[in-house]
């Protein structure tokens, strides 16, 4: 398949205007701005059928047509682009904005042209000083060009493209907390309605998508939405995809792949198969670590947003970990709800108190000192923090866990009972 | 106007209104911490879900708005499940030191794990540790430990004083309240946070193990400290004073609390009101009459009263915290007599702030203005100066400390200074014939607001030694000169007798004013 969004990615000096523009980079922009009215962008971005990449998965085009049609000059609109990739397993929108970061300042800018927005925010996560800094020489680069800034290209367009480093929490690539980080406050999800699009950012109109979802947006622009919606199994599911593969596999990386690509593709072929050969599959987390897990006997699906919600779990931000007979899921467990109890922002009290909580008993299972009712205790907290939290962090704590002790109930079983690992390869250590 | 059912009942209320507010306006309560009727809605306790029928999940009473049709569930086994699940998570890492927690007794942590907890924990770790007295402020005390992360002292700081000092620190289940670096929890209306904490998280320091809330006795009263007339609830002690041998109650005032009232003070009161039983309680009591005997003082006070207004030279100092009914009593006294030179002491301090405090320190000015017309002090302290008085009436806590001595000119120039009142302080000092009379608390009356609002004070405890009423004394001074004076027998009958002859307080009675008192003046 042709490469589409990586396309420059693996090039020398990749990085550089002139690769970019050489490739046929910044066509996109011209092309909307002289021939294309801010609300044909939409139009083309909704027959595209492209849905977020950042892992809820909603139509990008129906999330742009709730922005109002006519600016209030007192309430400018705002584009957020949310680079704050910090889900497990994830680390596609970084290899786009080390390797291409021109891509992403031209996604920002005609996108920021669809939704009216003057105003371009890249927020992007703290640890990504590099990123940071090569996207900012990308913008510099780009504003001296007159892709970037007053008069884009003379077409009385005016778009700001501000760089903005996040602080190193991973609520913050939640978007309304992203919003009141950006804002200088603390970084707290915020109670919905209002949508961004009615209040976002300062109050005013704002559109937030993921970094992948937006760099598709140029492409969309040049070839149309109907190209977009022919790639991949159907028109709700369409587009080229970014897959973050790791775990035991052979070549773990960033693949990129029409929209549904077999799971088992991405891992055998494109990923060269199991790190062991000798160690069967055992599980796959297809989207990041807060979705269900997937047994091995469930791996036969293809990675669409559709085809992995009938198996009960999410596309998410596509970040496939792949865990082999050695792993013990058990400990796997106690270390994604380590990373969610250490993330949980503490505003509101099942994701504060229950995170914690979840953590503490995975660690007993773990170091031996599990009890016969902690298996279902965990599925009971998980599911009191289910569906009753302001922002999705709960869920994603809690997801994870039904699904590990209801998928894998025997090994945590043996834990408790045996006070050994199933899985041969952790011993209990005692007390921590 | 949207109609909306919640557990069955169908109401009609304005448009905007939440869940929550619409089911209070019922009478029912959603249970919940983070929500308050003077905040902004922060929607993080999670305490309040209910189920909205054809919504997928629970929802927020706080935050949600009632729609036209809506129907609602507050009742039913899934938001019990939610709330009893909540209730857990609130107490997993909540300390078990309700035995010495100020709050025990009116905590919303042990209210509703009663009312809709599972009586039992499930939690068998080790409960997080963090710091139990964390000293914020001039009258706050932090413990961290019982925090709930409510975020109303945060709220209140921000929006009410717009002060700003409290914050959240750290995140997760380690987030705390705590102020800014630099920053001390020293605004005026700082105790505030003491009373919107749901929980036993911050203290005033003046309460701090003083008794158990359940020793209290709880009167609804109004503040004496300025003329805003914030509506409060006193509480006295009511345990029996330990390590005593004397067995007496200890029946001091123990603390203030604001009572909300939307039209004077919504929900707050300021520190200095808060705190200002301390003065009357610091403040050395006049006791007994001098000349010893209420009936020889009366006796006494009602020979020079009399004889001094029948020459007219008679004069009289009131003080502005003086209830209408006292007020009215002295008036009708004096003008029995034949008349007097009267003056309202005047006590400014400050300056009017935004939002409650006045400079005008008289809680009764308003009303001595109504019940006396123009009244300067002035015309009496020039009199005195002159010679012009042989007989003077100080009554009342007429003055702030600091400006008793100017009482000290008029000890020289009047030849019989009477003097009724709480305390044997300068006034009392400069006055030859004493009577004592209740300190605020220790009567009931009637205020009136600098915005006219007249509002009613109640009894709180009883006066030590032979204090009686001002307007009890009046009668019996009127008594022992032979003038005619109802003999009244409570203060309602007095401000009967007095909303008679005031036109701002025409039709007015005790039942009338009520708990939240009524706008006077308007006859």
């Amino acid at each position: 398949m042709e490469r589409i969004l990586t396309r420059n990615v693996d090039k020398p000096d990749s990085t550089s205007l002139a690769t970019y523009e050489a490739a046929g980079g910044y066509q996109a922009l011209r092309k909307a701005l002289a021939s294309m009215t801010p609300d044909a962008v939409t139009e083309e971005v909704k027959k595209s059928g492209l849905r977020g990449r950042g892992g809820a998965g909603f139509f990008a085009g129906l999330k742009w047509s709730f922005m109002p049609k006519e600016v209030d000059p007192k309430r400018p609109h705002y584009l957020l682009m949310n680079a704050d990739e910090s889900e497990p397993g994830t680390f596609k929108d970084r290899l786009l904005m080390e390797r291409d970061p021109h891509l992403v300042v031209e996604a920002a800018v005609v996108s920021a042209y669809a939704i009216r927005a003057s105003t371009c925010y890249i927020y992007i996560r703290g640890e990504f000083v590099r990123p940071a800094q090569i996207l900012e020489r990308a913008v510099a680069e780009a504003r001296a060009r007159g892709y970037v800034g007053r008069n884009i290209l003379g077409s009385g367009f005016d778009c700001e493209v501000h760089v903005h480093r996040g602080a190193g929490a991973y609520i913050c690539g939640e978007e309304t907390a992203l919003m009141s980080s950006l804002e200088g406050n603390r970084g707290y999800p915020r109670l919905k309605p209002p949508f961004p699009a009615q209040s976002g950012v300062w109050g005013c109109p704002t559109t937030i998508n993921n970094v992948e979802t937006l760099c598709c947006v140029p492409f969309i622009v040049e070839r149309g939405g109907e190209w977009f919606a022919s790639i991949g199994p159907n028109a709700k599911n369409s587009g080229p995809k970014l897959y973050c593969l790791s775990g035991h596999v052979k070549r773990p990386g960033v693949y990129e792949a029409p929209m549904g690509l077999p799971l088992m593709e991405l891992i055998h072929e494109l990923g060269g198969g199991m790190l062991h050969d000798d160690r069967p599959l055992k599980a796959v987390i297809p989207g990041g670590s807060s979705v269900p897990v997937l047994r091995a006997d469930e791996c036969d699906v293809n990675l669409d947003f559709d085809s992995l919600a009938a198996k009960g779990t999410f596309l998410g931000s596509a970040g496939v970990m792949v865990m082999d007979s050695s792993v013990c899921m058990v400990q796997a467990m106690e270390r994604i709800a380590h990373f969610y109890h250490h993330e949980s922002c503490g505003q509101c009290t099942p994701c504060r108190e229950g995170c914690g909580w979840l953590e503490r008993i995975l660690t007993r299972i773990e170091h031996g000192r599990g009890l016969p009712q902690d298996l279902d205790l965990l599925l009971s907290v998980s599911d009191n923090i289910m569906g009753n939290t302001i922002c999705a962090l709960g869920d994603a704590a809690a997801m994870p866990t039904l699904s590990f002790v209801k998928k894998f109930r025997d090994e945590f079983r043996h834990h408790i009972d045996a006070k050994r690992c199933l899985a041969g390869t952790v011993e209990p250590q005692g007390v921590r | 106007m949207p109609k909306v059912t919640i557990d069955g009942r169908t109401i009609e209320v304005a448009p905007g209104t939440t869940i929550l507010e619409a089911a209070l306006g019922e009478g029912r309560e959603i249970p919940h911490y983070c929500w308050h009727a003077g905040l902004s809605v922060a929607g993080n306790c999670r305490m309040c879900l209910v189920e909205v029928e054809k919504m997928p999940k629970l929802v927020i009473g706080c935050y949600t708005p009632v729609a036209d049709g809506m129907v609602v569930h507050t009742q039913n086994d899934r938001v019990k499940r939610a709330r009893a699940a909540i209730m857990e998570f609130f107490l997993i890492n909540h300390p078990l030191d309700c035995p010495i927690c100020d709050q025990a007794g009116e905590c919303r942590l042990q209210d509703y794990a009663v009312e809709h907890g599972t009586g039992r924990s499930r939690f068998t770790e080790e409960k997080l540790l963090l710091n139990k007295a964390v000293d914020i402020g001039a009258h706050v005390m932090l413990d961290q430990e019982r925090c709930i992360q409510c975020s109303r002292c945060i709220r209140f700081c921000d929006e009410v004083t717009r002060t700003g000092e409290l914050g959240f620190f750290q995140r997760g289940e380690r987030s705390q309240i705590g102020i800014y670096p630099g920053k001390r929890l020293d605004n005026a209306y700082s105790g505030n946070v003491v009373d919107l904490c749901p929980v036993g998280a911050l203290t005033l320091k003046e309460f701090r193990f003083a008794t158990r809330v359940w020793y209290l006795k709880n009167t609804p009263s109004i503040c004496a400290g300025c003329a805003r007339g914030c509506n409060v609830v006193i509480g006295v002690g009511q345990q029996q004073a330990l390590m005593t041998t004397s067995g007496q109650q200890d029946d001091r005032i123990k603390r203030i609390v604001p009572r909300a009232n939307d039209e004077v003070n919504g929900h707050w009161i300021c520190d200095e009101g808060r705190l200002s039983y301390r003065r009357i309680q610091a403040a050395e009591r006049l006791l007994a009459t001098r000349p010893a005997d209420w009936d020889a003082a009366i006796g006494a006070a009602a020979e020079a009263l009399k004889a001094a207004a029948a020459k007219g030279r008679l004069a009289a100092i009131l003080s502005p915290r003086l209830t209408c009914e006292a007020i009215h009593g002295w008036k009708r006294l004096l003008d029995a007599l034949g008349g007097a030179t009267v003056g309202v002491r005047r006590l400014e301090r400050g300056e009017n702030d935004p939002l409650l405090i006045r400079a005008d320190k008289g809680a009764n000015s308003k009303g001595a203005a109504w019940i006396l017309g123009p009244a300067p002090e002035q015309a009496v302290t020039d009199g005195a100066a002159k010679g012009a008085f042989d007989a003077l009436l100080i009554a009342g806590d007429v003055l702030d400390p600091a400006d008793d001595p100017a009482l000290e000119t008029l000890r020289g120039a009047v030849k019989t200074v009477v003097y009724h009142g709480p305390f044997a302080g300068a006034a009392a000092g400069a006055a030859s014939i004493l009577l004592p009379g209740p300190a605020w608390g220790e009567e009931a009356g009637t205020y009136v607001s600098f915005e006219g609002r007249v509002q009613r004070l109640a009894r709180a405890r009883v006066p030590h030694g032979e204090a009686r009423p001002a307007w009890r004394a009046a009668a019996d001074l009127a008594a022992a000169a032979g003038v005619a004076l109802p003999d009244w027998t409570s203060a309602d009958a007095v401000l009967e007798d007095a909303a008679g002859s005031v036109r701002e307080l025409a039709g007015l009675d005790a039942a009338a004013i009520g708990l939240l008192g009524v706008a006077g003046g308007a006859a």
